[in-house]
């Protein structure tokens, strides 16, 4: 199905999916409200956000389960608006798998390919689908027979045998404990590398998000508050939500000083700091400083030195956590020594390595 | 879900119901029809004989009344289910604040006492009923249509009216619990929506027909008013027969003799019906694992 000659490099990909302008709207609800997307072939594509961001509404109208109130979806160059879900090359991977309790793994995985008349034995591109995901052995059994990650992966084969040019898949680990999840995710990566088939994924845990995807689309009030590759997400959040949302973080808000290129000064209540910065700040404006635990050390003395008193403090297993307030700011940071709650306690802290963005609206 | 063995004793009030209320009049029946009347003393005496039993092989009247009822209960049962189903399924496809008004307009029927709604029925299809009035009325007969009352077509429309709820009731709970999904995952990997219907929603709902198919053919077979008193001479049921011979005969022998063989064909049928669905594909994986 998939051209063999284009690049490996998803970045540098052609374009399989564009959508401009996607609106969609329960009641009064605005579920996805303008979405601009351009998905390249070969790419992992996450859609990260809390529940009810509008990024499962998204995913749906790619499948034709939801039409769009407004906006075009174009896929291979050709408008979705109007095509039923069973003439779109796209599959689905449900959430709880949706896997048909009346037939068997076999004719689960079948089903796609024995619903057009004369065609041919299904037995063994089903083989090569089952193996694909681990379970050659399960073909005759029926779904109330599975385990949950068993299930998934029936789920997977299911959806990957009619070879779709996209793949969607909504929250498909999200039923499964926490070992299980993380063994499922090296195998989807393996299996996207080796399908070399562009999946949209739609997940609300942003480890997940980060552990699969080329590139991540943060979902707020259904508008697209960032889309970037992990690591962009982390270091550089285009909004104190984004901010607040991958990852542990402490916003401490301030007034805008002065910006140069690259660059800011904000007032905060831990004093006027001076960071790396999003572009388009306003001075006299507002911002938020993005302090991570790993930017801050406990008796540091480099950089700014705050002194703080402990709060609270949580053994995390490799180490502590430590919440420590200064200034009616609640400062987090991790430690090997677990300092006394109530007493005082210095946090080094070098400002070139915190960022300051945007505060969502 | 399985029944364990310690979980048994739940079962135990039904359990005694059944015993104290079915197996022990059956048991009464079975000695019964072995039994002879004295006819100069009017009792029923224990004296072994098997002629009744052989009346019953014999004598053709009694095998066309059963066969009678079994057709009766088989054509009705699938009239319902011909009926029954699309309505069943766009019941369940309703928003829910209609599905409440269709519980209540389907069950009222049912609230009302068998012998009014036969008699209500005599007034609508009566010579001098609301239906000939009406074709009368348009100048469409001359006459008054004779076959609306009195007739197996009589017997037929009013079994089916009072039988359709036990129809629809299961069918439209067991496409109720299809999950949606299903329906998207058919759609999603090619199925056109009625291929998504024969494919996935039909075989789903099998159980909740089978119910139908058995609760409607017992009724309907098992009926003995409506026929009696809406299919004028068409009207002969085993069931008044068996009311005949234990009343005004004072033939309980004969009578536990018809009642017992009515039960065997009944029985054998019903369980016809329920091994026939349970071969559909799939409908045993259904029952084995539930809807998830």
């Amino acid at each position: 199905m998939s051209d063999q000659s284009v690049s490996r490099n998803p970045a540098t990909s052609p374009l399989l999916l564009s959508a401009r302008g996607l609106v969609k709207s329960y009641g009064r609800n605005r579920a996805v409200d303008g979405v601009d997307l351009d998905i390249p072939e070969r790419a992992f594509t996450t859609f990260l956000g809390p529940s009810g961001c509008g990024k499962t509404t998204i995913l749906r109208m790619i499948g034709g389960f939801e039409t769009p109130d407004a906006g075009s979806l174009i896929l291979d160059g050709r408008s979705l608006v109007g095509v039923p879900p069973e003439r779109r090359p796209v599959n689905t991977v449900f959430q709880n798998y949706a896997l048909f309790p009346h037939l068997t793994v076999f004719e689960n995985v079948a089903f796609s390919l024995t619903l057009r008349r004369g065609a041919q034995d299904p037995a063994p591109r089903v083989k090569r689908a089952l193996e694909a995901v681990h379970m050659g052995e399960f073909g005759a059994r029926y779904p109330h027979q599975l385990s949950g990650g068993q299930q998934q992966r029936v789920a997977v084969a299911r959806a990957i045998i009619a070879e779709p040019h996209l793949l969607l898949l909504d929250e498909p680990l999200s039923a499964l404990d926490r070992k299980m999840r993380g063994h499922l995710q090296i195998e989807l990566k393996d299996l996207q590398r080796r399908l070399g088939i562009a999946f949209v994924y739609v997940t609300h845990d942003q480890e997940e998000a980060f552990a699969l995807s080329d590139v991540v689309v943060v979902m707020n009030k259904g508008k697209i508050a960032q889309k970037a590759d992990p690591v962009t997400l982390y270091a550089r959040p285009a909004d104190s939500f984004v901010a607040d949302f991958i990852g542990s973080a402490t916003l401490v808000e301030g007034e805008v000083l002065a910006c140069t290129p690259g660059n800011a000064t904000i007032a905060t209540p831990l004093g006027t700091i001076t960071a790396p910065a999003i572009e388009g700040l306003q001075t006299g404006g507002r911002a938020a400083l993005v302090l991570r635990p790993e930017h801050l050390q406990l008796d540091g003395c480099s950089g700014m030195i705050l002194t703080a008193q402990v709060e609270h403090v949580v053994f995390k297993g490799d180490r502590y956590m430590i919440e420590a307030g200064i200034a009616g700011v609640t400062l987090r940071l991790m430690s090997n020594r677990p300092p006394e709650p109530g007493t005082l306690i210095s946090i080094g802290f070098d400002p070139v390595a915190s960022f300051i963005t945007r505060i969502a609206t | 879900m399985r029944l364990t063995l310690h979980r048994a004793h739940l079962a135990l009030p039904v359990a005694l119901v059944l015993i104290l209320g079915c197996l022990l009049p059956l048991l009464l029946l079975i000695a019964f029809s072995v039994f002879t009347v004295d006819m100069d003393a009017f009792e029923m005496v224990p004296d072994f004989s098997l002629a009744n039993w052989a009346q019953m092989l014999t004598n053709p009247v009694f095998a066309f009344l059963i066969g009678k009822a079994v057709l009766s209960g088989l054509i009705t049962a699938l009239i319902a289910a011909v009926l029954g189903y699309p309505l069943a399924l766009s019941i369940a496809n309703l928003p829910i604040a209609w599905k409440g008004i269709a519980q209540i307009l389907l069950l009222t029927p049912l609230y009302t006492g068998e012998i009014v709604r036969i008699y209500a029925w005599r007034v609508v299809l009566g010579s001098e009923g609301l239906i000939n009035a009406v074709l009368e009325g348009l100048g469409l007969v001359d006459e008054p249509v004779k076959l609306l009352l009195f007739s197996p077509f009589t017997t037929h429309l009013v079994l089916l009216y009072n039988t359709l709820p036990f129809m629809v009731l299961p069918i439209w709970i067991s496409a109720e619990l299809i999950d949606r999904r299903l329906i998207e995952a058919a759609r999603d990997l090619g199925a056109r929506p009625f291929e998504a219907f024969t494919r996935v929603v039909f075989p789903l709902t099998i159980p909740g027909l089978g119910v139908g198919l058995l609760a409607v053919f017992a009724l309907s077979a098992g009926d003995m008013l409506t026929p009696s008193m809406l299919g004028g001479t068409s009207g002969a049921t085993p069931m008044a027969m068996i009311d005949n011979l234990f009343g005004t005969a004072f033939d309980w022998p004969l009578a536990s003799v018809l009642a017992l063989s009515l039960l065997i064909t009944l029985f054998a049928t019903a369980s016809s019906i329920g091994f026939l669905l349970l071969r559909f594909k799939g409908a045993r994986a259904v029952l084995q694992g539930g809807l998830k």
